[in-house]
């Protein structure tokens, strides 16, 4: 139906650019270390980094010459390749979501991406067009979602016993949108919990300073800093925090911003961002599990965020789960999750963890801060300030405890526990992959278990534990995920 | 109460097991070799080879007598019609349940010990986890993969 066609030019500078940025990191390791080091000289970084930039010039060239697609009847084929030529046919019924995303340096060029995911584990299953105009981006989506809808309408492939009521039109109509009103960005944004990161980030960016300030300067900095009270480090402390909390409210908001979600049938649309655009599509059927999470500073607020593992169509970026909802009120949770995924509504009804294991969380954590006020004495002759932290630690411990939960919602299990944030998983039972529970030696003494649940993620599986349950919970557990209904003995014979 | 599994591994897994931790501990003893051998061309003192000898000895003796002892103990499975249900853990007891409709695959593994003594090993794996039964009879062995393969032809993913 069309010939071979090349992406936009603007693609070697895509090209280019994102390999720059991945290297960006390389880079600069190799100058911070390297400058303190006696190895090489100035001559040695010039030409290094004259050859990463030629190589990967000529590699964007390469890639944007060799790289050809042609929209076919049925599919998308694809060739790329210098030496090694790979084709690629990409098949329209097999292509789970089209999304269109402008990120950064393709808002430069006022183009777009399309990311196609096709089903399957595939070395490759998802595949980029890195630079193309947002019409051709559009037909090609269209394209290929409207012959795959036609098909489905007459075709009994296995996905069309689920979705034989959509309508034969072209056009999916909406079944649910949901917007992150501008308050509530702002409100994210206030409230991230990025600053911990972020704040990371900035100390060791201060910490690098050292290198592009005069000696002499640095030494009478250091100096002062020495012989300054308590007080100045804490307001350095206080500095830092502050430029990280910044730094994650500006990147919340622009990472949320214009946050949108669509809900056509089985299919979870989930567009957001500001200076990046990024569209995401995920299948309601694919949700393996949700998470709660409320950070310490939305807590007191009632503010929650929602977040999903996907079996396939989560993003490497994303820590291999996606968020759902940035972020709303405790309340609006159920309301919400029934518009998007009905199945995972549950009644929060949670058991305590039993009273013996709240020994275990707080011995837990003591152990750990006795060794580090130890030291503290040790080294820098702290004094009586170091039974403070094992007293908090010891309090953080008991609040851990107090925080956790377990209990079960009809095909639902719920767990609910704190590191910082804390955090609810709702675990449908027939996403399960298995159920696992350890005792250690201390917490045989008290007949306390943990609980590990599997499921399935993008990449690899993931557990969920929940520390220090009872026995009879655990038996509880159990029970509810077996599938024997009676515990008839057909294969076990029992012999020695 | 939910009932324990009951079948403990084969026997001949133990011996299996003591020949392995073994083969491991000629290898620690390399450790008091190689430092005689270097002894020759270098000015070593001599008691560090008898610490170290008897080191190896006291981790041999862990490691082949008491602990294969102990894990075999430990070790029970049992198989009912729709899951798989493991035990096991010396220090920290593991209990595992694995309903069949998750099993993606189900392999039996054989080193020339293993073979030796007519014993398989089974990797029952899901999309997310792979666990381990570490010595059967051949024959249960393959009944089990079997059994388990039929099961997941007949399983609904959807449950």
């Amino acid at each position: 139906m069309s010939d071979w066609k090349r992406q936009h030019s603007a693609a070697i500078f895509i090209g280019f650019l994102s390999s720059i940025k991945e290297m960006l990191f390389t880079m600069l390791a190799v100058l911070i270390f390297g400058q303190s080091s006696q190895f090489g000289g100035g001559w040695f970084y010039t030409i290094f980094f004259a050859l990463i930039l030629v190589f990967s010039l000529a590699n964007g060239i390469i890639k944007w010459a060799t790289f050809k697609y042609k929209l076919q009847e049925n599919e998308l084929q694809i060739k790329h390749g210098l030496i090694f030529r790979k084709s690629r046919y990409i098949r329209k019924e097999r292509i789970q979501s089209i999304d269109i995303n402008a990120k950064l340096l393709q808002r430069l060029f006022g183009l777009v991406e399309l990311r196609i995911e096709t089903a399957g584990g595939g070395a490759e299953p998802e595949f980029r067009l890195i630079a193309l105009r947002r019409e051709e981006a559009n037909l090609i989506k269209t394209e290929l979602l409207k012959r795959q809808a036609i098909d489905i309408e007459g075709s009994i492939d296995e996905s069309a016993e689920d979705l034989k009521d959509i309508p034969a039109s072209d056009e999916k109509f909406t079944d649910f949108t949901w917007e992150l009103s501008k308050q509530r960005l702002v409100i994210a944004a206030i409230t991230s919990s990025g600053i911990g990161i972020a704040a990371t980030f900035v100390a060791a960016i201060t910490s690098q300073v050292q290198q592009f300030i005069p000696e002499a300067m640095y030494e009478r900095v250091i100096g002062w800093v020495i012989h300054s009270s308590v007080l100045l480090i804490g307001f350095w402390i206080v500095f830092i925090l502050l430029i990280g909390w910044i730094i994650s409210l500006i990147s919340t908001l622009l990472k949320y911003g214009m946050f949108k979600i669509d809900k056509r049938d089985d299919e979870i649309h989930i567009s957001r961002g500001v200076i990046e655009q990024r569209q995401l599509t995920l299948s309601a059927k694919r949700i393996t599990a949700v998470r709660l999470v409320q950070n310490i500073i939305r807590q007191p607020f009632g503010f929650v965020s929602v977040y999903v593992e996907s079996a396939g169509g989560g993003r490497k970026d994303e820590d291999l789960s996606t968020i759902l909802i940035p972020i709303c009120k405790k309340g609006e949770v159920n309301q919400l999750l029934k518009e998007v995924l009905p199945d995972f509504v549950v009644e929060k009804a949670y058991e305590p963890l039993p009273a013996k294991s709240v020994r275990r969380y707080i011995i837990r954590l003591i152990i750990p801060s006795v060794f580090v006020a130890t030291l503290l004495v040790y080294f820098f002759n702290w004094g009586w300030i170091t039974i403070i932290i094992p007293l908090l630690a010891g309090a953080y411990g008991y609040w851990q405890y107090s925080s956790a939960g377990i209990g079960i919602d009809g095909n639902n299990l719920l767990l609910k526990s704190r590191a910082i944030s804390l955090t609810e998983v709702i675990l449908p039972r027939k996403r399960i992959q298995a159920m696992k529970s350890t005792q250690s030696l201390f917490q045989r003494l008290d007949d306390l278990c943990t609980i590990h649940v599997s499921i399935i993620t993008s990449i690899v599986g993931k557990t969920f534990s929940l520390r220090h349950i009872s026995k009879d919970q655990r038996d509880h557990q159990f029970s509810w995920y077996s599938y024997e209904e009676e515990k008839e003995n057909i294969k076990g014979e029992s012999k020695g | 109460m939910r009932e324990k599994p009951n079948n403990p591994l084969a026997l001949k897994t133990l011996k299996v097991w003591r020949i392995t931790a073994t083969m491991e501990c000629f290898f620690f003893l390399l450790i008091p070799i190689v430092y005689v051998i270097a002894g020759r061309y270098v000015e070593l003192p001599q008691w560090p080879i008898y610490v170290l000898v008897i080191v190896v000895f006291i981790i041999g003796y862990f490691k082949i007598t008491l602990f294969p002892k102990l894990q075999w103990k430990k070790w029970r499975y049992k198989i009912y019609e729709n899951e798989v249900e493991l035990m096991y853990g010396v220090f920290v007891v593991r209990r595992v349940i694995i309903p069949m409709i998750r099993v993606q695959h189900v392999d039996t593994r054989q080193g020339p010990i293993l073979r030796h003594y007519g014993l398989s090993s089974v990797t029952i794996s899901t999309a997310a986890t792979i666990h381990e039964i570490p010595g059967l009879e051949e024959v249960k062995a393959d009944e089990l993969r079997d059994h388990i393969a039929e099961l997941a032809r007949e399983a609904d993913p959807n449950e």
